[in-house]
């Protein structure tokens, strides 16, 4: 069974937002607005922050993107008293809104604040795109086109792209890849097998300086980020 | 419209809990395509509410870069934008703007019938009143309107504004004018790209955009260039970023120069925050240290540039301590770039539209232009490129008639070439001239996509130029700022369901074609421009008439016709694009366009004296001390503005996407920032997140302070793109508009407006 991850090069993202946009755009994310800015309750898959490493001369403004890190142990899944969030076989850790029961423990254990909790019902108009995609057919209750009002949500890797890649045969990391991947002009994510080391992504690892966010937590992300410079 | 499907989650869950299996029939939603499946049961694919999915060609229009664009359409909706891989000027990308498309296509404002104003009162606050007229008496009120101007006033006075258009449309727009008899075709090129357009025809006597050949380029020295912000070809940029960084084996180094910390700054290997206005002065000092240190490229300066004394005697005044002083950056900063610069070639000196936006920015970037020539990355690979123009199959000369020809042989309401003989057009010296009725006053005019009293310094003039025309006929999908001082508004679709040919500025050399065809269909009632045009000729009859037949008649006939000698049309619809990649470097004998046939680092089109009628233009020094508008001791700072990666250029605001992420560096979204210098911030006794007020000599406007360190402490930077004042839940009353307190003043050459021209001071609120 592979072991999906991601590889996020740092030096070369822009912070140009084509990532996060892409995700809403595939996986129907709502969008926010001023007043649920204001009161945090936006909902992004994918987000991509600027923070500053060191001080003015010196340091540097370093922009990081974060999908959710797929932790091998992830706190969320032990923490969920319903069995909500899990982890599949491949590693990738999904949530099932049926059984969510909203009570939001999952977003204060997770250490990388990438889970969301859905607090309105979508307005129909706003969603502009009433249809399915198709990949969603053979993809049975997972994931809820529609919005599930009161429940979290959270980046799924694009597994309904993996999923029907390899009902297709066709090579994960290489021909399909998630939404942002795909989407990224600079090429700063590589999606892929992390066990196997031909793979993209364990190329990269292998010849590059690469680190984790929040090793010291020990969820063991599997979203590595490649050093600047 | 559908009705949303509504099933609250507790009575889902019960029904889910009961039956274990959940079965959505038509009746919840249809199309139904089966949502809640058990995973084991194969789902056929012939469920009911049948999926049909396919992908169009076509190309975006939320920038002038006009990337090519494949669309993917589920049961007739456009659901997701991604980049055309046979497109070889973005290779494959676009840029998140692109992605925005959608929210364009679906957006809730945009209108739908032909509107006209009742009320007569004409102001950014005034209701217009708008009622809805049918096409056709839209259309005859028009051609009743434009005739009548055209026979007894002179078709002159009727100006065309022609803003974000795809090429075709555009081609159609300037056929248009012409053929009516007007020289009054504006656009805002004058706002942004002029300076740099002529600081470069001063060097080779080329007038028009600039293309980098960054791929290949070893060495980036970018004066104010927002590389992978704003720069355009955007996508392009941000894909050869991607390149030169980590896609090769030498990593080209990156150097920006920018009183801001722009994101292009913080991506690269160096900032330097130079004092606001004196990039020349620093090109300069490099120059010296070249010339001084003999580590130009002596061939090419000896067999292909004239002036190269002229240009040793001025750098010699500036040595890097002299330099220094001026420009806030170190003499030993300075040496090492110009070392580098010189050593680690192919190199290239990148004119930013930041530097051409201070005054005196023609001869700033004719300037740093020469540090081009000077270490030889003329037509070079990884130098400067010379763009290849796609060559579409000629149109028919326009007819005209007597009428036509009394109008267009009159003096253009902008006064251009006045000092340059190839400008092209000075966008806001136009509505200055409305506003004193010179060389004549304006009776009617049609505004394309366009929306110049938000994009342009001076919003207030714009808008008391607005009110005072007569007859104004707005065409675009929404009512942009500029719609709401119309007379009557006509509704057009949007760039993804229209047909038209366009190619990119330039930025990659070679040359490229996109097809834009519909990617669903035509939103009710609602034209493209070629159609209307059309549609207007024909009405109008004569000699206009006749101008536009046998070029296709309608918007598919006429990109049929156009592009007919490049590609079929099947293969064109198929592929998106045509492309020619093979560019040829070192065309030394094809490529300087002046007197000496040379690269001139002492241009030949001035002159001692100066005569405007015969080429020559008064000799300019190559720096000047900028003059900003406002005195300095109530007024200390300097207002510089700046167009994030998510400033939507089609005239709107209202994308939620665009929105919550609009400023990215500073991880906010919905609003405008005045970003201040940390220590000039605590001298005004500004905190971080205070309410301030930003006032300059015309006017004052509040939002958020961002106080940060990564910021020269002379100036305040503000991003462009907010403070939308029209129609548009999204983008009506959020953040500001820088523009409303920026003066007018003018680059002396090439008649663009100074966008960085204003001092204010800050504030608490």
């Amino acid at each position: 069974m592979p072991s999906w991850g991601m590889v996020i090069d740092l030096d070369r993202c822009v912070g140009c937002q084509a990532c996060t946009i892409a995700c809403k755009e595939e996986n129907n994310v709502p969008h926010g607005s001023p007043d649920e800015q204001k009161r945090h309750r936006e909902i992004y898959w994918n987000r991509v922050i600027a923070i500053s490493r060191g001080e003015y001369p010196t340091g540097k403004a370093v922009f990081i993107p974060i999908p959710c890190q797929h932790c091998e142990d992830a706190p969320c899944v032990t923490v969920c008293p319903a069995k909500a969030t899990y982890k599949r076989t491949d590693g990738i850790t999904v949530q099932d809104f049926r059984r969510c029961i909203g009570c939001r423990y999952c977003i204060v254990a997770c250490p990388y604040g990438v889970r969301n909790f859905n607090f309105k019902s979508q307005r129909w108009e706003e969603y502009h795109r009433p249809e399915i995609a198709p990949d969603r057919v053979s993809m049975g209750m997972w994931p809820f086109p529609q919005r599930t009002r009161g429940v979290v949500e959270k980046c799924i890797f694009c597994f309904h792209r993996i999923d029907k890649a390899i009902k297709e045969g066709k090579v994960v990391g290489v021909d399909v890849v998630p939404a942002c991947v795909e989407q990224c002009p600079t090429k700063a994510r590589v999606f892929g097998d992390i066990d196997d080391p031909n793979s993209e992504v364990s190329r990269l690892l292998a010849v590059r300086g690469s680190f984790r966010l929040r090793e010291e937590y020990s969820t063991h992300p599997k979203v590595y980020y490649l050093e600047q410079g | 419209m559908r009705k949303p499907f509504r099933i609250s989650r507790r009575s889902f869950l019960k029904v889910s809990g009961a039956t274990g299996i959940i079965l959505l029939t038509a009746n919840m939603i249809k199309p139904a395509t089966k949502l809640f499946q058990i995973p084991e049961k194969k789902l056929p694919e012939q469920t009911e509410g049948m999926i049909s999915e396919k992908w169009v060609n076509s190309s975006c229009l939320n920038c002038p870069a006009r990337c090519a664009t494949r669309v993917r359409i589920v049961n007739g909706k456009a659901v997701r934008i991604t980049g055309n891989p046979l497109s070889m000027v973005s290779e494959g990308e676009i840029c998140p703007r692109g992605h925005i498309g959608l929210q364009v296509l679906y957006d809730e404002e945009r209108i739908t019938t032909p509107l006209k104003r009742t009320n007569k009162v004409k102001g950014s606050n005034a209701d217009p009143g708008w009622v809805g007229i049918t096409w056709d008496e839209a259309l005859t009120e028009i051609s009743t309107r434009l005739k009548a101007n055209r026979e007894n006033q002179g078709p002159e006075r009727m100006v065309v504004f022609n803003g974000l258009n795809s090429r075709s449309n555009e081609d159609l727009i300037k056929r248009y004018a012409t053929a009516y008899g007007t020289p009054n075709v504006i656009s805002g090129d004058s706002l942004e790209n002029e300076a740099v357009k002529v600081g470069r025809w001063l060097a080779d006597g080329n007038y028009g955009h600039i293309a980098y050949d960054i791929g290949k380029a070893n060495y980036v020295l970018s004066f104010g260039g927002s590389i992978v912000e704003s720069e355009r070809p955007l996508a392009r940029n941000l894909r050869l970023w991607g390149k030169i960084r980590r896609e090769r084996s030498t990593r080209a180094k990156v150097v920006v120069i920018d009183p801001r910390y722009s994101v292009t700054a913080a991506k690269a290997d160096q900032w330097l925050a130079i004092n606001p206005g004196t990039d020349a002065i620093l090109a300069l000092a490099i120059a010296n240290v070249i010339i001084e240190n003999k580590l130009y490229d002596k061939e090419f300066v000896e067999q292909h540039t004239t002036g190269f004394e002229s240009l040793r005697v001025d750098a010699s005044k500036y040595a890097p301590e002299t330099a220094a002083e001026i420009t806030g950056v170190p003499a030993d900063r300075i040496r090492s770039i110009a070392r580098e610069f010189a050593e680690t070639r192919p190199a290239i000196a990148w004119v930013g539209r930041g530097v051409a936006g201070w005054p005196h920015g023609t001869m700033t970037s004719y300037t740093i232009f020469c540090l081009n020539a000077l270490v030889g990355s003329i037509d070079i690979p990884g130098g400067i490129m010379y763009q290849n123009d796609p060559v579409y199959r000629e149109l028919p000369k326009v007819v005209e008639d007597d009428i036509a020809r009394s109008g267009l042989s009159k003096e253009r309401i902008d006064r251009r070439k006045q000092v340059i003989r190839n400008q092209e057009i000075s966008t806001n010296t136009a509505i200055e001239n409305m506003l004193t009725d010179k060389p004549y006053p304006i009776q009617m005019a049609i505004g394309c996509n366009s929306n110049f009293n938000m994009t342009a310094p001076g919003a207030a003039k714009w808008e008391e130029a607005l009110k005072r025309i007569p007859y104004y006929i707005h065409i675009g999908p929404f009512i942009s700022e500029m719609a709401l001082f119309a007379d009557v508004v006509l509704p057009t679709t949007t760039f993804l369901e229209e047909w038209g040919y366009d190619h990119s500025p330039a930025g990659s050399g070679f040359a490229e074609v996109k097809i834009k065809q519909p990617v669903v269909g035509i939103k009710t009632d609602t034209r493209n421009i070629a159609d209307i045009i059309f549609e207007i000729t024909n009405r109008a009859g004569g000699t206009i008439a006749e101008s536009f037949t046998g070029i296709g008649d309608n918007s598919e006939g006429f990109t049929k016709y156009r592009t007919g000698d490049l590609i079929s049309w099947q293969e064109f619809s198929d592929n998106g694009v045509w492309v020619r990649p093979q560019y040829e470097y070192r065309k030394y004998h094809a490529i300087f366009n002046n007197n000496t046939k040379k690269f001139e680092f002492d241009s030949s089109f001035m002159v001692d004296s100066a005569d405007p009628m015969n080429a020559g233009i008064q000799r300019k020094s190559r720096h000047e001390a900028p003059v900003f508008q406002g005195k300095e001791s109530e007024f200390p700072l300097i207002m510089t503005t700046y167009q994030p990666v998510l400033t939507m250029e089609n005239g709107s605001q209202n994308y939620p996407w665009a929105q919550e992420i609009f400023l990215a560096m500073h991880g906010v979204g919905w609003t405008s920032l005045a970003e201040i210098n940390a220590e000039t911030a605590h001298q005004l006794h500004v905190n971080d997140g205070d309410e301030v007020w930003v006032e300059s000599q015309f006017g004052r406007l509040k939002m958020k302070a961002r106080v940060t360190a990564w910021l020269h402490p002379k100036i305040v930077a503000i991003a462009r793109g907010q403070g939308h004042f029209a129609p548009g839940k999204w983008q009506k009353g959020i953040g500001i508009n820088p523009n409303a307190i920026t003066g007018l003043s003018y680059d002396q050459l090439s008649g663009q407006s100074a966008l960085y021209n204003t001092r204010v001071k800050v504030y608490r609120a």
